[in-house]
């Protein structure tokens, strides 16, 4: 990790509660350009809330949070142009076309309309979707929004992504050409915060992973420093570890039993 | 995507809006998705008829909104009592443009997505919120504009300008009342509730509008019939409640010269509570977005249907029967699409009986209607029943039909019983009552017996209704790929209204015919409500 550098990106003790239910607390995290940070942690451990107030949807926090130098509280929404985000739950305009909402999307960040255009239909055939792209998006499968999604945060070619689970619905194909093209972004400087369920895929892809739990990091580093810290072997398994679920096989055979009831 | 003439109109404003610190640029293109998407978008008033075609179907249904706007022209002429007459214009309008608004443009403000896509680009909170009120504006104006021109014309030219001048006025005062009721009314419900029940209230107001639509054609011939009373309005406290009353007290002021303390409160407040809640409107804005949020958000409902099953057991004879009468009942109940086009027609048959009786009123005295056999009015009832049987098959989730095809059932006869069942117990039944009641009522409980034979009949035709419409599972398939090609059949069905009619009639001429006629009927339901009607049925898998 190179210290020298200016952080893209920094969380300065941000907390963040909703009806007096602590869901950040004090949570500190610097992040440099070039790194893909996976950033994992239960259901309800407060992922997609720090990524929502950094982009701005969520307001009412405490803290600091500083992107691209700019103390994001100022108001000022010109930090979002250097940033592509795809949000967990597949949300677009479905009654447009890919194509209108590709260029409607690249313009709002301010990409020439030609430019666009052109960009767009390039990238979606990369995707092999060139014939759907006047087609309706509400006639797209769960994997062709998703690709609709992926190329819609980088038509503007930004500087840090923000995906959530990028992968979900994808093919074990278009699986390897994201993760290739998150590696190959990553190596041109780019910053990408990466959050999944997905173990395998977060210890193959991110050279820094963050772990959540109950709004706060219990664990910051390489996986093979985690490795280290840690006895266990996979992800997966330092997940349940530091998380400290280690019931699962109870919880499994009771499941079974009332199952088996009928 | 096309330039709309709207936003070229729009252009010519950009130096003020840009002052307000709005950025132009984004804001249009926000508004060019925002119309494009409503191109492609059918509104409330159009879910009647089946129509899926291109172009803007909001447009399309301008001429509908005019028409209403005719019925504003005889209170427009009928003479100065302006305070009666304008706030009868005025609150047919308020009526028409409030619940469009409700049922069409609530996807302008509640549209949940709008976070997610335009908040995380680089466009400010503020450009969203004008493009948001901007949208709305563009269609109140064309609201308005097919609702009111005819009627502005007309008073141009029979009550001269200076009635032109504050007609227009006041109807751009009550335009931005409206839009800023509706907004604090939303802000109001998710303060308060979630968003479940914010969706039930426009779904509530969509089937208000549909049912107004349908009735409105009767009332407004009926209005007519109003014009030569004369009228005078006694004003109390509470009519300071009828914003109605507000718009028709300057034509008092204005044209009549009346100054009285009423007619100066009602003018001041007509132009003072718009901006009041104007004010109130931008300050709660911030919150109203921040609510927003509770429209995605899980709500934790409570189980419910003991009631369901309790009918249930009653009458449905084994377990699976039971399982779908329950199943079809809380769809119904939950499904809102199948409500909004349901339930207009079931307040129309609710309607319709008394507006018959109201015709028969002005020729005769209830006294000799009583004593007629008009209560057969009440076979109208049966007007809804193929199309209702019609909708069953079709659901707005229809996808979830799947489980049909995977649970291991022999035949479909018990789903298809307990759905029938159910309409009759959920829909049909509460209509019927309603109205036994107040037939009773008008005819005396002798009648009793005739209405047990008119519910007879209503089960067979039930019956004949499903086995001959097109026949698929329940709430399997989609409100857009459906409704085509039944048209005739449901017409022939519609006929076959008659011949019940004129067998209960026949058998109302002998003495004791009702009761023979009610064991028939009796007979005839035992045979076709038997499983082995059912059993023959073949059910058409389409996937």
């Amino acid at each position: 990790m190179d210290e020298k550098q200016q952080p893209i990106l920094s969380l300065e003790d941000v907390t963040m509660s909703f009806n007096n239910k602590m869901v950040l607390r004090a949570i500190n995290l610097k992040v440099y350009k070039g790194q893909i940070i996976g950033y994992i942690g239960p259901n309800g451990a407060g992922k997609s809330t720090t990524v929502k107030i950094m982009l701005g949807l969520i307001e009412g926090y405490h803290g600091k949070i500083t992107v691209f130098d700019n103390d994001i509280s100022d108001g000022k929404v010109d930090y979002k142009k250097k940033i592509g985000y795809v949000p967990e739950t597949a949300e677009l305009y479905d009654n447009l076309t890919a194509s209108e909402y590709l260029s409607f999307v690249g313009e709002l960040y301010g990409v020439p309309p030609e430019k666009v255009e052109s960009k767009a239909r390039r990238l979606m055939e990369k995707f092999g979707l060139e014939e759907v792209y006047h087609s309706r998006l509400s006639s797209f499968s769960k994997g062709m929004r998703q690709k609709v999604l992926l190329i819609s945060s980088l038509l503007h070619n930004p500087d840090l992504l923000f995906l959530d689970e990028p992968l979900s619905g994808l093919d074990a194909n278009s699986v390897m050409v994201v993760k290739e093209i998150l590696a190959k972004l990553a190596a041109e400087g780019k910053t990408i915060f990466y959050s999944s369920h997905i173990m395998e895929v977060v210890e193959k892809i991110s050279n820094r992973i963050i772990l959540l739990s109950e709004g706060q990091i219990i664990a910051d580093g390489s996986f093979d420093e985690l490795k280290k810290q840690n006895t266990e072997g996979s992800l997966e398994q330092i997940f349940n570890q530091l998380t400290g679920f280690h019931q699962h096989q109870e919880i499994a055979a009771d499941f079974v039993s009332v199952v088996q009831e009928v | 995507m096309e330039n709309f003439q709207t936003l070229k109109l729009l252009d010519y404003f950009r130096k003020p809006i840009e002052k307000l610190g709005v950025d132009y640029t984004s804001m249009r293109k926000i508004l060019q998705v925002k119309l494009t998407m409503d191109k492609r978008r059918v509104p409330t008033i159009f879910t009647q008829s089946n129509t899926k075609k291109e172009g803007n179907q909001f447009l399309k249904s301008l001429w509908l909104y005019a028409l209403f706007g005719l019925a504003n022209i005889p209170f427009i002429l009928l003479g100065d009592n302006y305070l009666f007459q304008m706030s009868i214009v005025f609150g047919i309008a308020m009526f028409i443009i409030m619940t469009s608004m409700i049922s069409d443009f609530s996807s302008v403000l509640l549209d949940v997505r709008d976070k997610t896509i335009l908040q995380t680009k680089p466009v400010d909170q503020k450009t969203i919120s004008a493009s948001k009120l901007v949208h709305v504006i563009i269609y109140l104006f064309f609201l308005t504009g097919s609702i009111m021109t005819i009627p502005l014309l007309v008073s141009l030219f029979t009550k001269g300008i200076l009635f032109f001048l504050v007609f227009l006025i006041e109807i751009i005062f009550v335009n931005l009342l409206i839009i800023v009721i509706t907004a604090l009314l939303y802000l109001f419900i998710l303060r308060f509730f979630d968003g479940e029940k914010l969706m039930d209230l426009i779904n509530y107001v969509q089937i208000m509008l549909s049912l107004a639509t349908i009735v409105g054609y009767q009332l407004v011939i009926r209005s007519f019939e109003f014009i030569n009373v004369d009228i005078h309005i006694t004003l109390n406290w509470w009519h300071f409640f009828l914003p109605p009353l507000w718009y028709a007290a300057p034509f008092e002021w204005v044209l009549n010269g009346k100054t009285d303390v009423y007619i100066m409160i009602f003018t001041v407040l007509a132009f003072l509570v718009p901006m009041i809640s104007i004010a109130l409107y931008i300050k709660l804005m911030p919150a109203f977005e921040r609510n927003l949020q509770k429209l995605t958000a899980q709500s934790t409902g409570k189980s419910s249907g003991r009631k369901e099953s309790f009918i249930g057991k009653w009458i449905c004879r084994n377990n699976e029967e039971r399982t779908f009468f329950r199943f079809a009942n809380q769809m119904m109940k939950q499904e809102r699409e199948f409500k909004l086009k349901v339930y207009p027609s079931l307040g129309l048959a609710l309607v319709l009986p008394f507006l018959l009786f109201y015709n028969e009123v002005r020729f005769r005295s209830l006294e000799e209607i009583a004593s007629s056999q008009y209560y057969l009015a009440i076979y109208i009832c049966l007007l809804i029943v193929p199309t209702i049987i019609m909708m069953l098959k079709y659901s707005g989730t229809y996808k979830g039909a799947w489980i049909f095809r995977t649970a291991p059932i022999q035949h479909p006869a018990p789903i298809l019983k307990g759905t029938l069942k159910a309409f009759l117990v959920k829909l049909f039944l509460p209509v019927f009552i309603l109205q036994s009641l107040v037939f009773g009522f008008i005819f005396s409980a002798a009648i009793i017996p005739n209405l047990v034979a008119v519910l007879l009949s209503s089960f067979v035709y039930t019956v004949l209704c499903f086995l001959s419409l097109k026949k698929a599972l329940p709430f399997s398939e989609s409100f857009k790929a459906g409704q085509q090609g039944e048209g005739f059949t449901i017409f022939v069905l519609l006929l076959l209204i008659g011949p019940l009619i004129g067998l209960h009639y026949v058998s109302s001429m002998v003495s004791f015919g009702v009761y023979f006629y009610i064991a028939v009927l009796l007979l005839a339901n035992y045979f076709l409500w038997s499983d082995r009607t059912f059993q023959r049925v073949k059910i058409r898998f389409n996937d």
